[in-house]
């Protein structure tokens, strides 16, 4: 103890200089931002490339049990697959008439240009003539609604999206069936409105609001929006609802155009009821 | 030895007055700042006791530094200055520390001698304190030659201090 006193005597000017200078440094670095950020930049480096080396070794320890969540994973994924659920579901389809089978048919495509901010919007898709699509054919993404197609080149289709002036589609309440019509009437992309809903009806806020397919454009029960808010008139025969809509327009990625395989049987019937 | 002290702390309060007020404002070509203010550290009395030097030279460093809102970066390249002091007097005297007189000074010491004291020292003191401002040697270049004109300047403005108070007369004290 007593040699160690000794020793600090001997040496005090280099452990006072170390003091003094360290002292300063910590001052320096403490209230010099760039100073800072280069030691961080440093330092993290250093600890990070440590860091990563211990997490390389480390990972080979857990190897079997990461196989055993792969493994689990991979079963899941397969049954995910698009075989394992057509073996399903043409176990009930059998059953049913063979014709429901083949109503619809799907064109996937991307969309190449979309807006949202105008009154009237439209939607660009990646697919055309060439590929089979039409105008009238109804464009949805997953089972929510997007739009209608109306004008088509060989490689490329315009889609008058649901947001816009003419856009008017049959609807139904999900829980009652009763038939609407979904407007919108701009500014927000993400609520449209709709308008003539009957007296009598009892509509809460949280009903879902799907396609009648009672047009050819869109297949039966393809989701539209959410009732959000309920206007009621006291002096009217109609209320007014505004609907929160399921579709995200300002993310539209793949999208699929449906086609009708009855299109024409139907319009023909139709055409032939109208001669008369 | 009161008369020291007061001549000391006039010169401290001085010096620092000096170049937070003036000489930091001065920037030659962007690159040349003077640091007169180790003169202080030069001009200490041989006799001061090692751990007083390295007290007044973080004072002085500072001082500077809450001018300047450079906390510790001056205190950090004076202390280190000071710090080296003693060692620089016992390379370059010839004869023992005892022999040199109160204080070192141009007239006393000779010319060659207090050259490369005053150079050793500064040229140490710059270097600290550039390098750990600018931090990084990607500059390594454009900062030494920063190092080296600002020693220049300093060192033109120490011996002129020297010759116009320490010239003649006043080197018994």
């Amino acid at each position: 103890m007593r040699n160690l006193f000794l020793f600090f005597r001997k040496h005090y000017f280099i452990f006072l200089f170390l003091f003094l200078e360290v002292l300063s440094l910590i001052l320096f670095f403490r209230n010099n931002t760039f100073q800072n950020a280069v030691i961080f930049d440093w330092t993290s480096g250093i600890s990070g490339g440590i860091n990563a080396l211990y997490r390389n070794i480390s990972e080979y320890f857990s190897l079997k049990e990461t196989n055993l969540i792969l493994g689990e994973e991979n079963a899941l994924l397969h049954a995910r697959m698009p075989e394992a659920i057509y073996l399903a579901d043409k176990a009930i389809l059998t059953r049913n008439d063979t014709l429901y089978q083949s109503e619809y048919r799907f064109i996937n495509a991307r969309v190449i240009s979309n807006t949202t901010n105008k009154r009237n919007n439209y939607l660009m898709i990646n697919k055309g003539s060439l590929q089979g699509v039409e105008p009238h054919m109804g464009v949805i993404i997953g089972d929510k609604i997007v739009g209608q197609v109306v004008n088509v080149s060989q490689h490329f289709s315009w889609v008058l999206s649901l947001l816009h002036k003419e856009s008017k589609i049959s609807a139904r309440f999900l829980k009652n069936n009763q038939m609407i019509s979904v407007e919108w009437l701009g500014g927000d992309y993400r609520t449209c409105v709709v308008k003539e809903i009957p007296k009598h009806l009892h509509v809460e806020p949280g009903d879902t609001v799907v396609t009648s397919g009672n047009s050819e454009v869109f297949p039966n029960g393809i989701l539209i929006g959410v009732i959000d808010q309920l206007h009621v008139y006291k002096d009217e025969n109609f209320n007014t609802a505004t609907v929160t809509l399921l579709t995200d327009f300002n993310a539209l990625g793949y999208v699929e155009v449906v086609v009708d395989m009855f299109r024409e049987e139907k319009e023909q019937l139709k055409a032939s009821f109208e001669e008369l | 030895m009161t008369n020291l002290i007061v001549r000391n702390s006039i010169r401290f309060v001085f010096l620092v007055l000096f170049q937070v007020l003036i000489l930091n404002n001065i920037n030659l070509g962007g690159y040349t700042n003077p640091y007169l203010y180790v003169y202080f550290i030069l001009l200490l009395p041989f006799f001061t006791p090692r751990w007083l030097l390295l007290i007044l030279a973080f004072l002085l460093g500072i001082s500077i530094d809450l001018f300047t809102n450079t906390y510790g970066l001056n205190a950090a390249a004076t202390v280190l200055m000071a710090f080296c002091r003693p060692y620089v007097i016992r390379a370059i005297s010839r004869e023992p520390e005892e022999d040199l007189g109160n204080q070192p000074s141009l007239r006393l010491e000779g010319f060659t001698w207090f050259f490369s004291y005053s150079v050793i020292l500064i040229l140490i003191h710059h270097t600290a304190l550039f390098y750990l401002e600018i931090f990084r040697f990607t500059e390594f270049f454009q900062t030494l030659l920063r190092v080296l004109t600002s020693t220049a300047f300093t060192l033109v403005l120490v011996f002129i201090s020297e010759l116009l108070f320490y010239s003649r007369g006043n080197t018994k004290r």
